[in-house]
């Protein structure tokens, strides 16, 4: 059987790429960001408490309600892990593409490679679609009415601020420019099936989407992300996001940059798992949470 | 070919497809372990019955619900920015060690057992089968604070959703009859599948 929930916290990476990366972004965001991979500290965290034998409870409790199937908290790992790999793989073949272009005898083989900006929005709307997907697996529909949810899904996104922040900088302004979400709209608009089913992802999330067919599907896609460019508007307006401030912040942690944002984003998809890292943290803290409830 | 390996071959096959059937048809909805504790979601009171059961925020405070499921649904009290306490209601079938710690509680609030866990959380068990608990999150509560919390819950609403408590008449009915008799003929319906819509499912 796979790993439970909070086995996946335990594992993160305390020093690597990717935690400097988000070390990075986490500058833009106030608040900050510390790297909270132990399971004893996060119980610790939320009851209050460190008392030992509260913390072996509410940890046999979180491992319980991770292990049970129809409790959604492992599916909302799975779906940020395929995206993880998708973004990989495209960024690995993106990077392999670079450097297949310096080398004379190999350049066909560069301009073979999908490195377009429709394909990076696309990525993008995965991404929003397996966050709001993986918020109703891990939270179910919480409130009773609309308004309620729609305050659990503010609520949500100002607890995932830097997480949120490091999806906005590294799939949108870093890739795509400053007018990234206005040109959004436009570049999602030409998607065809064709595009779709070049994204990695799409393949192992289809199934979880809701609608039947590449066309539903890009327009759940194209909803979703409209739902979403309202609320990350004034996200980027309030922290006063850019591209520009997105590499200085990053040159904080991981030393100076030389090449254009583009190849800065294609390094960070090739060799940080940003999105699964943060994702992991995420429900495990909303897992226990509810652990913590039901002891 | 000889017999004997004929046979083998024949086992194999058969032992192969059986378990290639086990590892990857869709059986695994049917297996134990889908749900908390192996206890079926139908037993389990669904978490959307205990939202409108939360205490009404004080002036200047939010209550912000943040995750519902079968048998649990919480929520933050708020006060601006700030996360004061979570408030959660669950159903405690699932979790039948929780009762443990009740059993020695000497404290009472509107007559049922209450306790404090740790220096941060309060939990009250509610007609033997709702626990109700406050945690207090950032700075903190005192106890007071958290057992006014836990009063200001709709508790007599909260237990008149015991399943057990309610004067369901099937259940009634059935028990009044003698042994062997107690199934209740219904007329034949036809089976209708409920139609999948395209919005998103809550997990439980």
């Amino acid at each position: 059987m796979s790993a439970t929930v909070l086995e996946r916290l335990e594992r993160l990476p305390r020093r690597n790429l990717t935690v400097l990366a988000i070390k990075g972004i986490s500058t833009l965001v106030p608040g900050g960001w510390r790297n909270l991979t132990s399971p004893a500290e996060l119980i610790g965290d939320v009851m209050g408490s460190d008392d030992p034998e509260l913390i072996q409870q509410v940890r046999a409790r979180a491992d319980e309600l991770s292990r049970a199937r129809h409790e959604g908290y492992r599916r909302a790992l799975s779906l940020y892990d395929a995206v993880n790999r998708s973004q990989k793989a495209a960024g690995g073949l993106r990077v392999l593409a670079n450097v297949a272009g310096a080398l004379p005898l190999v350049k066909r083989v560069a301009s073979l490679s999908p490195a377009s900006e429709t394909l990076q929005a696309v990525d993008l709307s995965l991404k929003v679609a397996a966050e709001m997907l993986a918020f109703t697996q891990v939270n179910g529909l919480p409130g009773d009415s609309f308004a309620d949810f729609a305050a659990s899904l503010n609520d949500y996104a100002g607890e995932a601020r830097v997480r949120m922040a490091a999806m906005v900088c590294f799939d949108a302004l870093l890739p795509l420019g400053d007018q990234a979400l206005h040109r959004l709209d436009g570049l999602l608009g030409q998607v065809g099936s064709r595009q779709l089913h070049q994204v990695p992802a799409y393949a192992g999330m289809a199934s979880l989407l809701p609608g039947r067919g590449d066309a539903a599907h890009l327009g759940f896609l194209r909803r979703g992300v409209d739902h979403w460019l309202g609320w990350a508007d004034g996200f980027i307006g309030e922290l006063g996001l850019s591209g520009q401030r997105a590499v200085r912040a990053l040159e904080g942690t991981l030393g100076p940059w030389q090449g254009g944002m583009e190849q800065l984003a294609t390094f960070l998809d090739a060799f940080t798992d940003t999105y699964a890292h943060t994702g992991v943290q995420a429900v495990a803290r909303r897992l226990v949470e509810r652990a913590a409830a039901e002891i | 070919m000889s017999r004997t390996l004929r046979w083998g071959i024949g086992l194999l096959l058969v032992a192969g497809l059986l378990l290639g059937a086990f590892l990857f048809l869709p059986f695994r909805s049917w297996l134990p372990g889908g749900t908390v504790g192996d206890v079926a979601k139908r037993e389990v009171v669904n978490g959307t019955q205990f939202n409108r059961l939360f205490p009404t925020p004080q002036p200047g405070e939010q209550l912000v619900f943040t995750q519902e499921k079968r048998g649990f649904s919480q929520a933050r009290l708020k006060r601006g920015e700030e996360v004061r306490a979570l408030l959660s209601i669950s159903d405690v079938i699932t979790a039948p060690a929780s009762l443990g710690k009740f059993q020695h509680s000497s404290d009472m609030l509107q007559n049922w057992p209450l306790v404090d866990q740790g220096s941060q959380a309060s939990a009250l068990l509610v007609a033997d089968r709702f626990q109700v608990k406050v945690i207090g999150q950032g700075s903190g509560l005192d106890a007071t604070q958290r057992h006014e919390l836990l009063g200001a819950f709709n508790l007599p609403a909260l237990a008149a959703l015991n399943p057990s408590l309610q004067p369901a008449a099937g259940v009634r009915g059935r028990k009044a009859l003698p042994a062997g008799q107690g199934e209740v003929v219904r007329p034949a319906q036809p089976q209708r599948q409920p139609q999948r819509q395209p919005v998103l499912e809550p997990a439980a």
